[in-house]
Order: C-alpha cells, then sequence, then structure tokens
C-alpha cells in the first residue's frame, strides 16, 4: 500500500482544517476554532487501481503569531496550497509558502485551492489572477468547505500527481 | 530509609519522581533504533492513549505518525549533538477512545542516554489556543470592519460623485434658465447660494453663507421689508413686483418663495433676472405715454420728440391744435422736461377776459388801479417765476394786452398796473391756440411782432380723427383713469364699442373721448362697456370717414388741393376760397406760400 504525506499550507482561517474536515469526515462546521501544532488525518482514497494512503498533516495557519516550521515540511510529497478567496492577502501567504516548501523539499507536486467558492460575491481574488498562476503552470481549483465543491477533485488531482512524480 | 547508591538504577529515584509529578513519560532509546524502553511508571495518560506492554521494549514510530517523524528529526539531538535539546512543539493524537489531545516531545541526550520525553500539554495548550483564538478572531473581526468601512466608504464616495453630479445638473438647469437660487434654514439664514447669485450681488459666499438672506441682498429698505414679510407669509409666494438689485450691473429681479420638499422649514428662493424685460416695459410706456400724453401714432412719436427738443431750449413755443387736442398737456410735458421743472408750472386761460382783468391777472395791480383793486397783487408772471407760463387761448387776447405781453418778451420785464417801475421776471411762456394765428394777423386781431415772437418754435397737435390708431390705447388709458376715479371695476371695452370709437369723427376730439368713456363707465351695466353705453351722438351722427375738411385744418392744405379748388373755379380765387372754406386772405397766403403763382 502506498502511502504518501501531504500538507495543507496557507495563512490562518483560510479553512485548511474545514477542507480536510471535510474530506475526511465529510463534515463543515461553521465555528471558527484555529489549529494550533499539528493534527494529522488519515484517509485512503483509489487512484487508478492503486489504494493511496494519504497522511494529511493540517497544519497551522501562518500569521504573526506562528511561523511555519520547516521540519514540519520534511517528508511531503507534495502539498496543498490553500487561500481565502475573500481575503486578497492569503494569496500572497500562500505564494510565499509555496517558495518555502519548495526550498524545503524541491520540486514536489502541489495544487492551489481558492476556498470559500460559496461567497464569490465577497471576492477580492478574480479570474485574471488565476489565469496568471495557472499561466506558471499551477494547478488551481476554486471549491468551498462549506458546500464541498472541488474538495475531493483537490486531493485526488494531488494523490494522482503523487504517483506520477513517483 | 533507602541507603544511598551509586547504580545506575537507584540514581533514577529522584528524576524518576520528579517526572511522575510533571506528568511525562519518559523513555531511553534502546540501541539506534527506534524501540524505547519506559522508565519509571508512565502517567495515568499513557494506558487510555497507547496499546504497549510495560516491560517490554516498544516501537514508538508506529504509536503515532507525528512521533515516526519526531524520530527522524530527533535524531541529531542523540546521535551527533548531545547538547541539542529538540522539541516537537504541539500535535494532536486521538486516544484509544478517540478523544482528541494534544502532545509535545522533547528528545535529548543525558548521562549519554538518548531520552524521548512526551507530555500531554492539554491544560497548557487550552490557555495558549484561547489566546491564540482572541488574537485571530480579532485579527479577522478588524479585517471584516476595514472591509466594511472600505464598501462604506465607496459607497459613500459614489453617492457623493452622484450627490455632485445632480448639484452640477441643478446649477446648470438654473444657468440655463437664467435663474439663481437662494436656499434658507429655517431662521432664513442663507445655506446655500447658487453661483449666478453670488454673480449677481456681487459678493463671495463666504460673506453670504450664514446670513439673513434679506440683508445679503444689495436691496433698499423697501424691497428688504417686503422680502422679509414674503419669507414669513405662507409659501409658495412670487414677487408682486421685481426689485431692485444695485451695484455695477443694477438688475430687476422676480423672486419666488418655495418650501424645502426635503424640509418645511427651509425655504428655496428663486430669483429671475428681469433686468430686460423691466427696459423693454420701460420703453414701451415710454413709447405709449409721455409724460400725460398717451399715443404711439407716428405723429404722436414726432410730437414726442419735438417736445424733448424744444424742453432743452428756454425759447417760446406756440402750440396749436384744434379744442380738446390735449394743448395743455404738451406744454406740461414741455415744462416737466425742462430745466424749469422744479419751478411753478402756471396755466392761464386768456379768452373771454376784459383787458384790465387779464392784465391785472398777468402782470398784477396796485392798489386802486382800478374799481374793485381794493389790494397790492402780483399777477402770473411773478407767480410763474423761474418757471413756466402757459398762456391758453392766446389768440384771443386783447390788443392792449397784447402790446404789454410784447414788451414782456422783450425786456424780460413786467409792470403791475397802476405802477410805473417795472419788475424783473424770469418766465418762460408756452401759448397755445385753436385759432389760424397768421389770419388773425391778416385779419388785423392779432400783432404781427407778437406772432413772431411766440412762434419761435411751433407744434402742432393732429386732431383725434387724424390718428385713430390711437384710439384703442387712449380709450383703455381713459377707461383705466376714470375706473379708478369712480372705483368702478370695468376693465374692457366690446369690440362693437371699439369699432364705434373707431369711426367717429371726435370733433371735440381727445376732451370728448374722455367725457364718453365716462359717459359710459357711468351706463354700464356689466364689466365691459357696450355701445349702447356710449353717448347717442357717437351711435347717431353720420359716420366719418372723409378727410378731415378744409375748414378743420388749421395747416396750409397740399398743394394739389389748392390747384384742384383753383381748377374748378378756372382761376377764381374768390370762388376757389369758397370751395375750400377760407377766406380769400388765407387763400393768397397759402397760394403764396406754396409758389403757387398768385397774378390774376
Ligand atoms: N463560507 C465558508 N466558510 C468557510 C469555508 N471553509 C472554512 N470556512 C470557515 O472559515 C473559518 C476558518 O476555517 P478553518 O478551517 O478553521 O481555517 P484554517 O485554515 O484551518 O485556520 P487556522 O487553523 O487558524 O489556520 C471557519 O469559521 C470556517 O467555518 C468555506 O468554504 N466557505
Ligand atoms: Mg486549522
Amino acid at each position: 500500500m502506498i502511502q504518501k504525506k501531504i500538507c495543507l499550507l496557507g495563512g490562518f482561517a483560510v479553512g485548511k482544517t474545514s477542507l480536510v474536515r471535510r474530506f475526511v469526515t465529510g463534515m463543515f462546521s461553521e465555528l471558527y476554532q484555529t489549529t494550533i501544532g499539528v493534527t494529522i488525518e488519515k484517509k485512503t482514497l483509489l487512484v487508478g487501481d492503486q489504494d493511496v494512503t494519504l497522511m494529511i498533516w493540517d497544519l497551522y495557519g501562518k500569521d504573526d503569531f506562528q511561523n511555519m516550521r520547516e521540519s514540519y515540511l520534511r517528508g511531503s510529497s507534495g502539498y496543498i496550497l490553500v487561500a481565502d478567496g475573500m481575503r486578497r492577502s492569503t494569496l500572497d501567504t500562500a505564494e510565499a509558502l509555496h517558495q518555502l516548501a519548495q526550498s524545503t523539499l524541491g520540486p514536489v507536486p502541489f495544487v492551489l485551492i481558492v476556498n470559500k467558492a460559496d461567497q464569490l460575491k465577497e471576492w477580492e481574488i478574480d479570474e485574471a489572477t488565476l489565469a496568471r498562476l495557472r499561466h506558471k503552470g499551477w494547478l488551481v481549483f476554486t471549491g468551498s468547505a462549506k458546500t464541498g465543491d472541488g474538495v475531493p477533485e483537490l486531493f485526488v488531482q494531488l494523490a494522482q500527481k503523487l504517483l506520477e512524480a513517483a | 530509609m533507602a541507603p544511598p547508591s551509586s547504580s545506575d538504577s537507584s540514581s533514577d529515584h529522584l528524576p524518576e519522581a520528579l517526572l511522575k509529578t510533571l506528568g511525562l513519560a519518559v523513555l531511553e532509546r534502546v540501541g539506534t533504533g527506534d524501540t524505547f524502553r519506559l522508565i519509571g511508571n508512565p502517567p495515568l495518560w499513557w494506558a487510555t492513549t497507547f496499546k504497549t506492554s510495560p516491560e517490554s521494549p516498544i516501537a514508538v514510530g508506529p504509536l503515532a505518525p507525528f512521533l515516526q517523524h519526531f524520530l527522524d528529526e530527533s535524531e541529531t539531538a542523540w546521535r551527533d549533538n548531545h547538547d541539542r535539546v529538540v522539541r516537537s512543539g504541539p500535535w494532536s493524537h486521538r486516544d484509544l477512545t478517540s478523544i482528541l489531545h494534544q502532545f509535545e516531545a522533547t528528545a535529548l541526550t543525558a548521562s549519554h542516554r538518548a531520552l524521548l520525553l512526551i507530555e500531554r500539554i492539554d491544560e497548557r495548550f487550552d490557555s495558549i489556543q484561547q489566546l491564540l483564538q482572541q488574537a485571530r478572531d480579532q485579527r479577522l473581526h478588524h479585517i471584516d470592519q476595514v472591509k466594511t468601512h472600505e464598501r462604506t466608504q465607496t459607497s459613500l464616495t459614489g453617492s457623493l460623485a452622484i450627490a455632485t453630479q445632480e448639484r452640477d445638473d441643478l446649477l446648470a438647469l438654473l444657468q440655463h434658465l437664467d435663474l439663481a437660487a437662494i436656499v434658507t434654514n429655517q431662521e432664513g439664514r442663507v445655506t446655500f447660494a447658487s453661483p449666478r447669485c453670488l454673480a449677481w450681488i456681487e459678493c463671495p459666499s463666504t460673506t453670504v453663507i450664514g446670513q439673513p438672506w434679506e440683508q445679503s441682498l444689495p436691496i433698499d429698505s423697501a424691497d428688504r421689508k417686503q422680502l422679509r414679510q414674503a419669507w414669513k407669509a405662507a409659501v409658495p409666494q412670487r414677487s408682486r413686483h421685481s426689485i431692485r438689485f444695485a451695484g455695477t450691473t443694477p438688475r430687476w429681479i422676480d423672486y419666488e418663495i418655495h418650501e424645502d420638499p426635503q424640509s418645511s422649514e427651509r425655504r428655496i428662493i428663486l430669483l429671475h433676472d428681469r433686468t430686460e424685460v423691466h427696459h423693454l416695459r420701460q420703453q414701451l410706456n415710454h413709447q405709449m405715454q409721455f409724460h400725460d400724453l398717451v399715443g404711439r401714432s407716428p405723429a404722436m412719436l414726432q410730437i414726442y420728440q419735438l417736445v424733448r427738443d424744444v424742453a432743452r431750449v428756454d425759447s417760446t413755443v406756440l402750440i396749436e391744435g384744434e379744442t380738446g387736442t390735449g394743448k395743455e398737456l404738451i406744454a406740461r410735458a414741455i415744462h416737466y422736461s425742462s430745466p424749469r421743472k422744479d419751478r411753478p408750472f402756471i396755466a392761464a386761460n386768456c379768452a373771454g377776459l376784459t383787458d384790465s382783468l387779464l392784465g391785472s391777472q398777468l402782470f398784477g395791480h396796485k392798489r386802486g388801479a382800478f374799481t374793485g383793486a381794493i389790494d397790492d397783487h402780483h399777477g402770473l408772471f411773478e407767480s410763474a417765476d423761474g418757471g413756466t407760463l402757459f398762456l391758453d387761448e392766446i389768440g384771443d387776447i386783447p390788443t392792449s394786452v397784447q402790446t404789454s405781453l410784447l414788451r414782456v418778451l422783450q425786456e424780460k420785464e413786467i409792470t403791475r398796473l397802476g405802477e410805473t417801475h417795472p419788475r424783473k421776471v424770469n418766465v418762460r411762456i408756452l401759448a397755445a391756440t385753436h385759432h389760424n394765428l397768421n389770419e388773425d394777423v391778416i385779419r388785423g386781431t392779432f400783432r404781427a411782432d407778437l406772432l413772431y415772437r411766440i412762434r419761435v418754435a411751433r407744434i402742432h397737435l393732429p386732431p383725434l380723427r387724424d390718428r385713430r390708431d390711437d384710439i384703442p390705447l387712449l380709450a383703455q388709458t381713459l377707461l383705466g383713469q376714470v375706473c379708478a376715479a369712480t372705483g368702478k371695476a370695468i376693465t374692457d371695452l366690446h369690440p362693437d364699442s371699439l369699432h364705434l370709437l373707431m369711426t367717429y369723427s371726435w370733433p371735440g376730439n381727445v376732451r370728448e373721448l374722455k367725457s364718453a368713456v365716462e359717459f359710459a363707465v357711468i351706463s354700464a351695466r356689466v364689466a365691459c362697456l357696450m355701445p349702447s353705453d356710449f353717448p347717442e351722438e357717437l351711435r347717431h351722427t353720420q359716420r366719418d370717414h372723409r378727410p378731415p375738411s378744409s375748414q378743420e385744418s388749421q395747416h396750409a392744405e397740399p398743394k394739389a388741393q389748392l390747384l384742384k379748388a383753383l381748377q374748378q373755379a378756372q382761376g377764381n380765387r374768390t370762388e376757389a376760397a369758397k370751395i375750400l372754406g377760407i377766406s380769400r386772405a388765407t387763400l393768397y397766403r397759402r397760394l403764396l406760400a406754396h409758389h403757387i403763382d398768385v397774378a390774376e
């Protein structure tokens, strides 16, 4: 059985925990409970004809109070960058974390999800910005932990890339 | 009491007890792999978290995925650098009943033993969690606030832009309508004045805003009072007559006062510049009416000009015209347009007075100068000193008075009857007659030298039938005057009445027209004068469609008329004079005037 470690990286309150919870348990909560340290969830999915167990590291959000610990990244086969569509600055944080991940892990597969697509009207991140990132070769998703839109695809796509990379 | 011991196991006692109190699980690495053994009794939580047997070595990696990862990280502390302490930071793990707990692991080397400490930090974690949660909640709230603020600002900026646009549109509209506007608060103080208004009152807005509105306008006290009353009265209000703005460009302004639809206590005052209309109306009035003279027929306009011309000089003027044409009005107009206007205007009718009476009336007399002269009396010349003396019906002056008059005109002095010494007088003479004074001269009833003295300038007033176009205006003006005098509210002339007035020959001229209107106003039953309201003779006498008869004409007939009469009379001048209805002498003089060969 293939087991892969992946990390969720992003600013605080962008919905990392919510995305993992939606993916692993199918649930969602409006209540915000910030993550401190590391929570690891496990989920096995079938990619092609292979079972892949993802060890999903839900890391705390990066901000002035807590900085990213590079050591947590070690051993990751890939990562998911998470941004909050309603806060433009979270995309900048995601890009910064991407730089850090790349320097720590080298060119491993990653995907970006701009979360909270159920609040599209409030979004500060426009299509042009996403297009610019896609143009750089990024795999960009928009989705919602609240509605579940785009969530399974996100993980499956990354898992596929991990297998391709292996 | 246990004996002191130097052995490894006995030296464990103190830290073990200490670690137990701290709630730490302490594991010592066995060899170089992932296998550890618990030192002493683990804390209580250990048994509910991990399935391990206390005696046998424990493979730590499989206990929790995070520990697996941490072992790799700790390798440096155990193998390479014995001074190093590696801390895991918090991580969560579910116990055997699936409850999530927080842990922290520490790797270090002590007394050459590779140690792994595992601590359940739930309580410590909770307080940190709370703190961080608060900080992040606050941060999110702040972001939300900023966003709301920005949104409000954007919408306010938008509203402001719309409001500004609307204001600009409104000002453009006012500008286009040639309107100025003032807005006042409930106390009547200016809160807004449009640029056009500021231009009219020639003041910057800073001196106007906050001022009582009627005080910021350059108007006289009467207008100001009117405005104040209008502002206080129930709105909407409209000016009854224009008010005058003083300034480098004086303006005549009409105003309207409205309630501000947004707030009933505020007023919007709209100002219209009516200067042009005012000027036009003035001009029109001037053209229709000159002093008390009414008419805008070409003949009358020419007369107004003549009056203005002679008013400028001090010469004697002879005013000729049929009875009732308004000769005295012409005299008054001359006087009141002349530099003498502030001095007396005295009118004397010379008709039907005896020598001595007229002489005494004009020149005054000394007591006892004649029977009935019981007192010294100064005459009209002295009364009119500095002003104008109007001698009506001058053709009727007896010859003796003509002589005295001539002397006054020549010497500019008078002598009271019964006195010998003359008195200086400064009087302008205006004379009027319905006679043909030329004929009187020929007849010998009027002194030629006096005629020339009097007739320095002459104004001939046409009979009314020769300026019928003025009849509607005259009738309307007279109607207004009569109504004002009698208090009757008659505003209109029935078209048939007007037709009647237009076709009548008016031998008594304007005076006759005036009494006809008076008559009609008294007879009128309704607010409109009907033909039946007018005197009988207007309706029953023959309509006058013919040109003025030669008798009525005081002026020379056109040359053609004279020639026609001569032709009809086959050159006989007595006959021709008969045809024309004039005396032989008059005919003779007119033939001369027209250079018609008079040789018989
Ligand atoms: N409307 C909406 N809200 C979401 C969505 N995903 C997450 N949230 C809310 O966003 C808040 C933060 O979600 P978390 O999943 O705790 O975010 P996080 O990235 O794990 O936050 P940290 O652990 O503090 O870094 C919570 O109140 C969630 O309910 C989404 O797709 N739509
Ligand atoms: Mg989280």
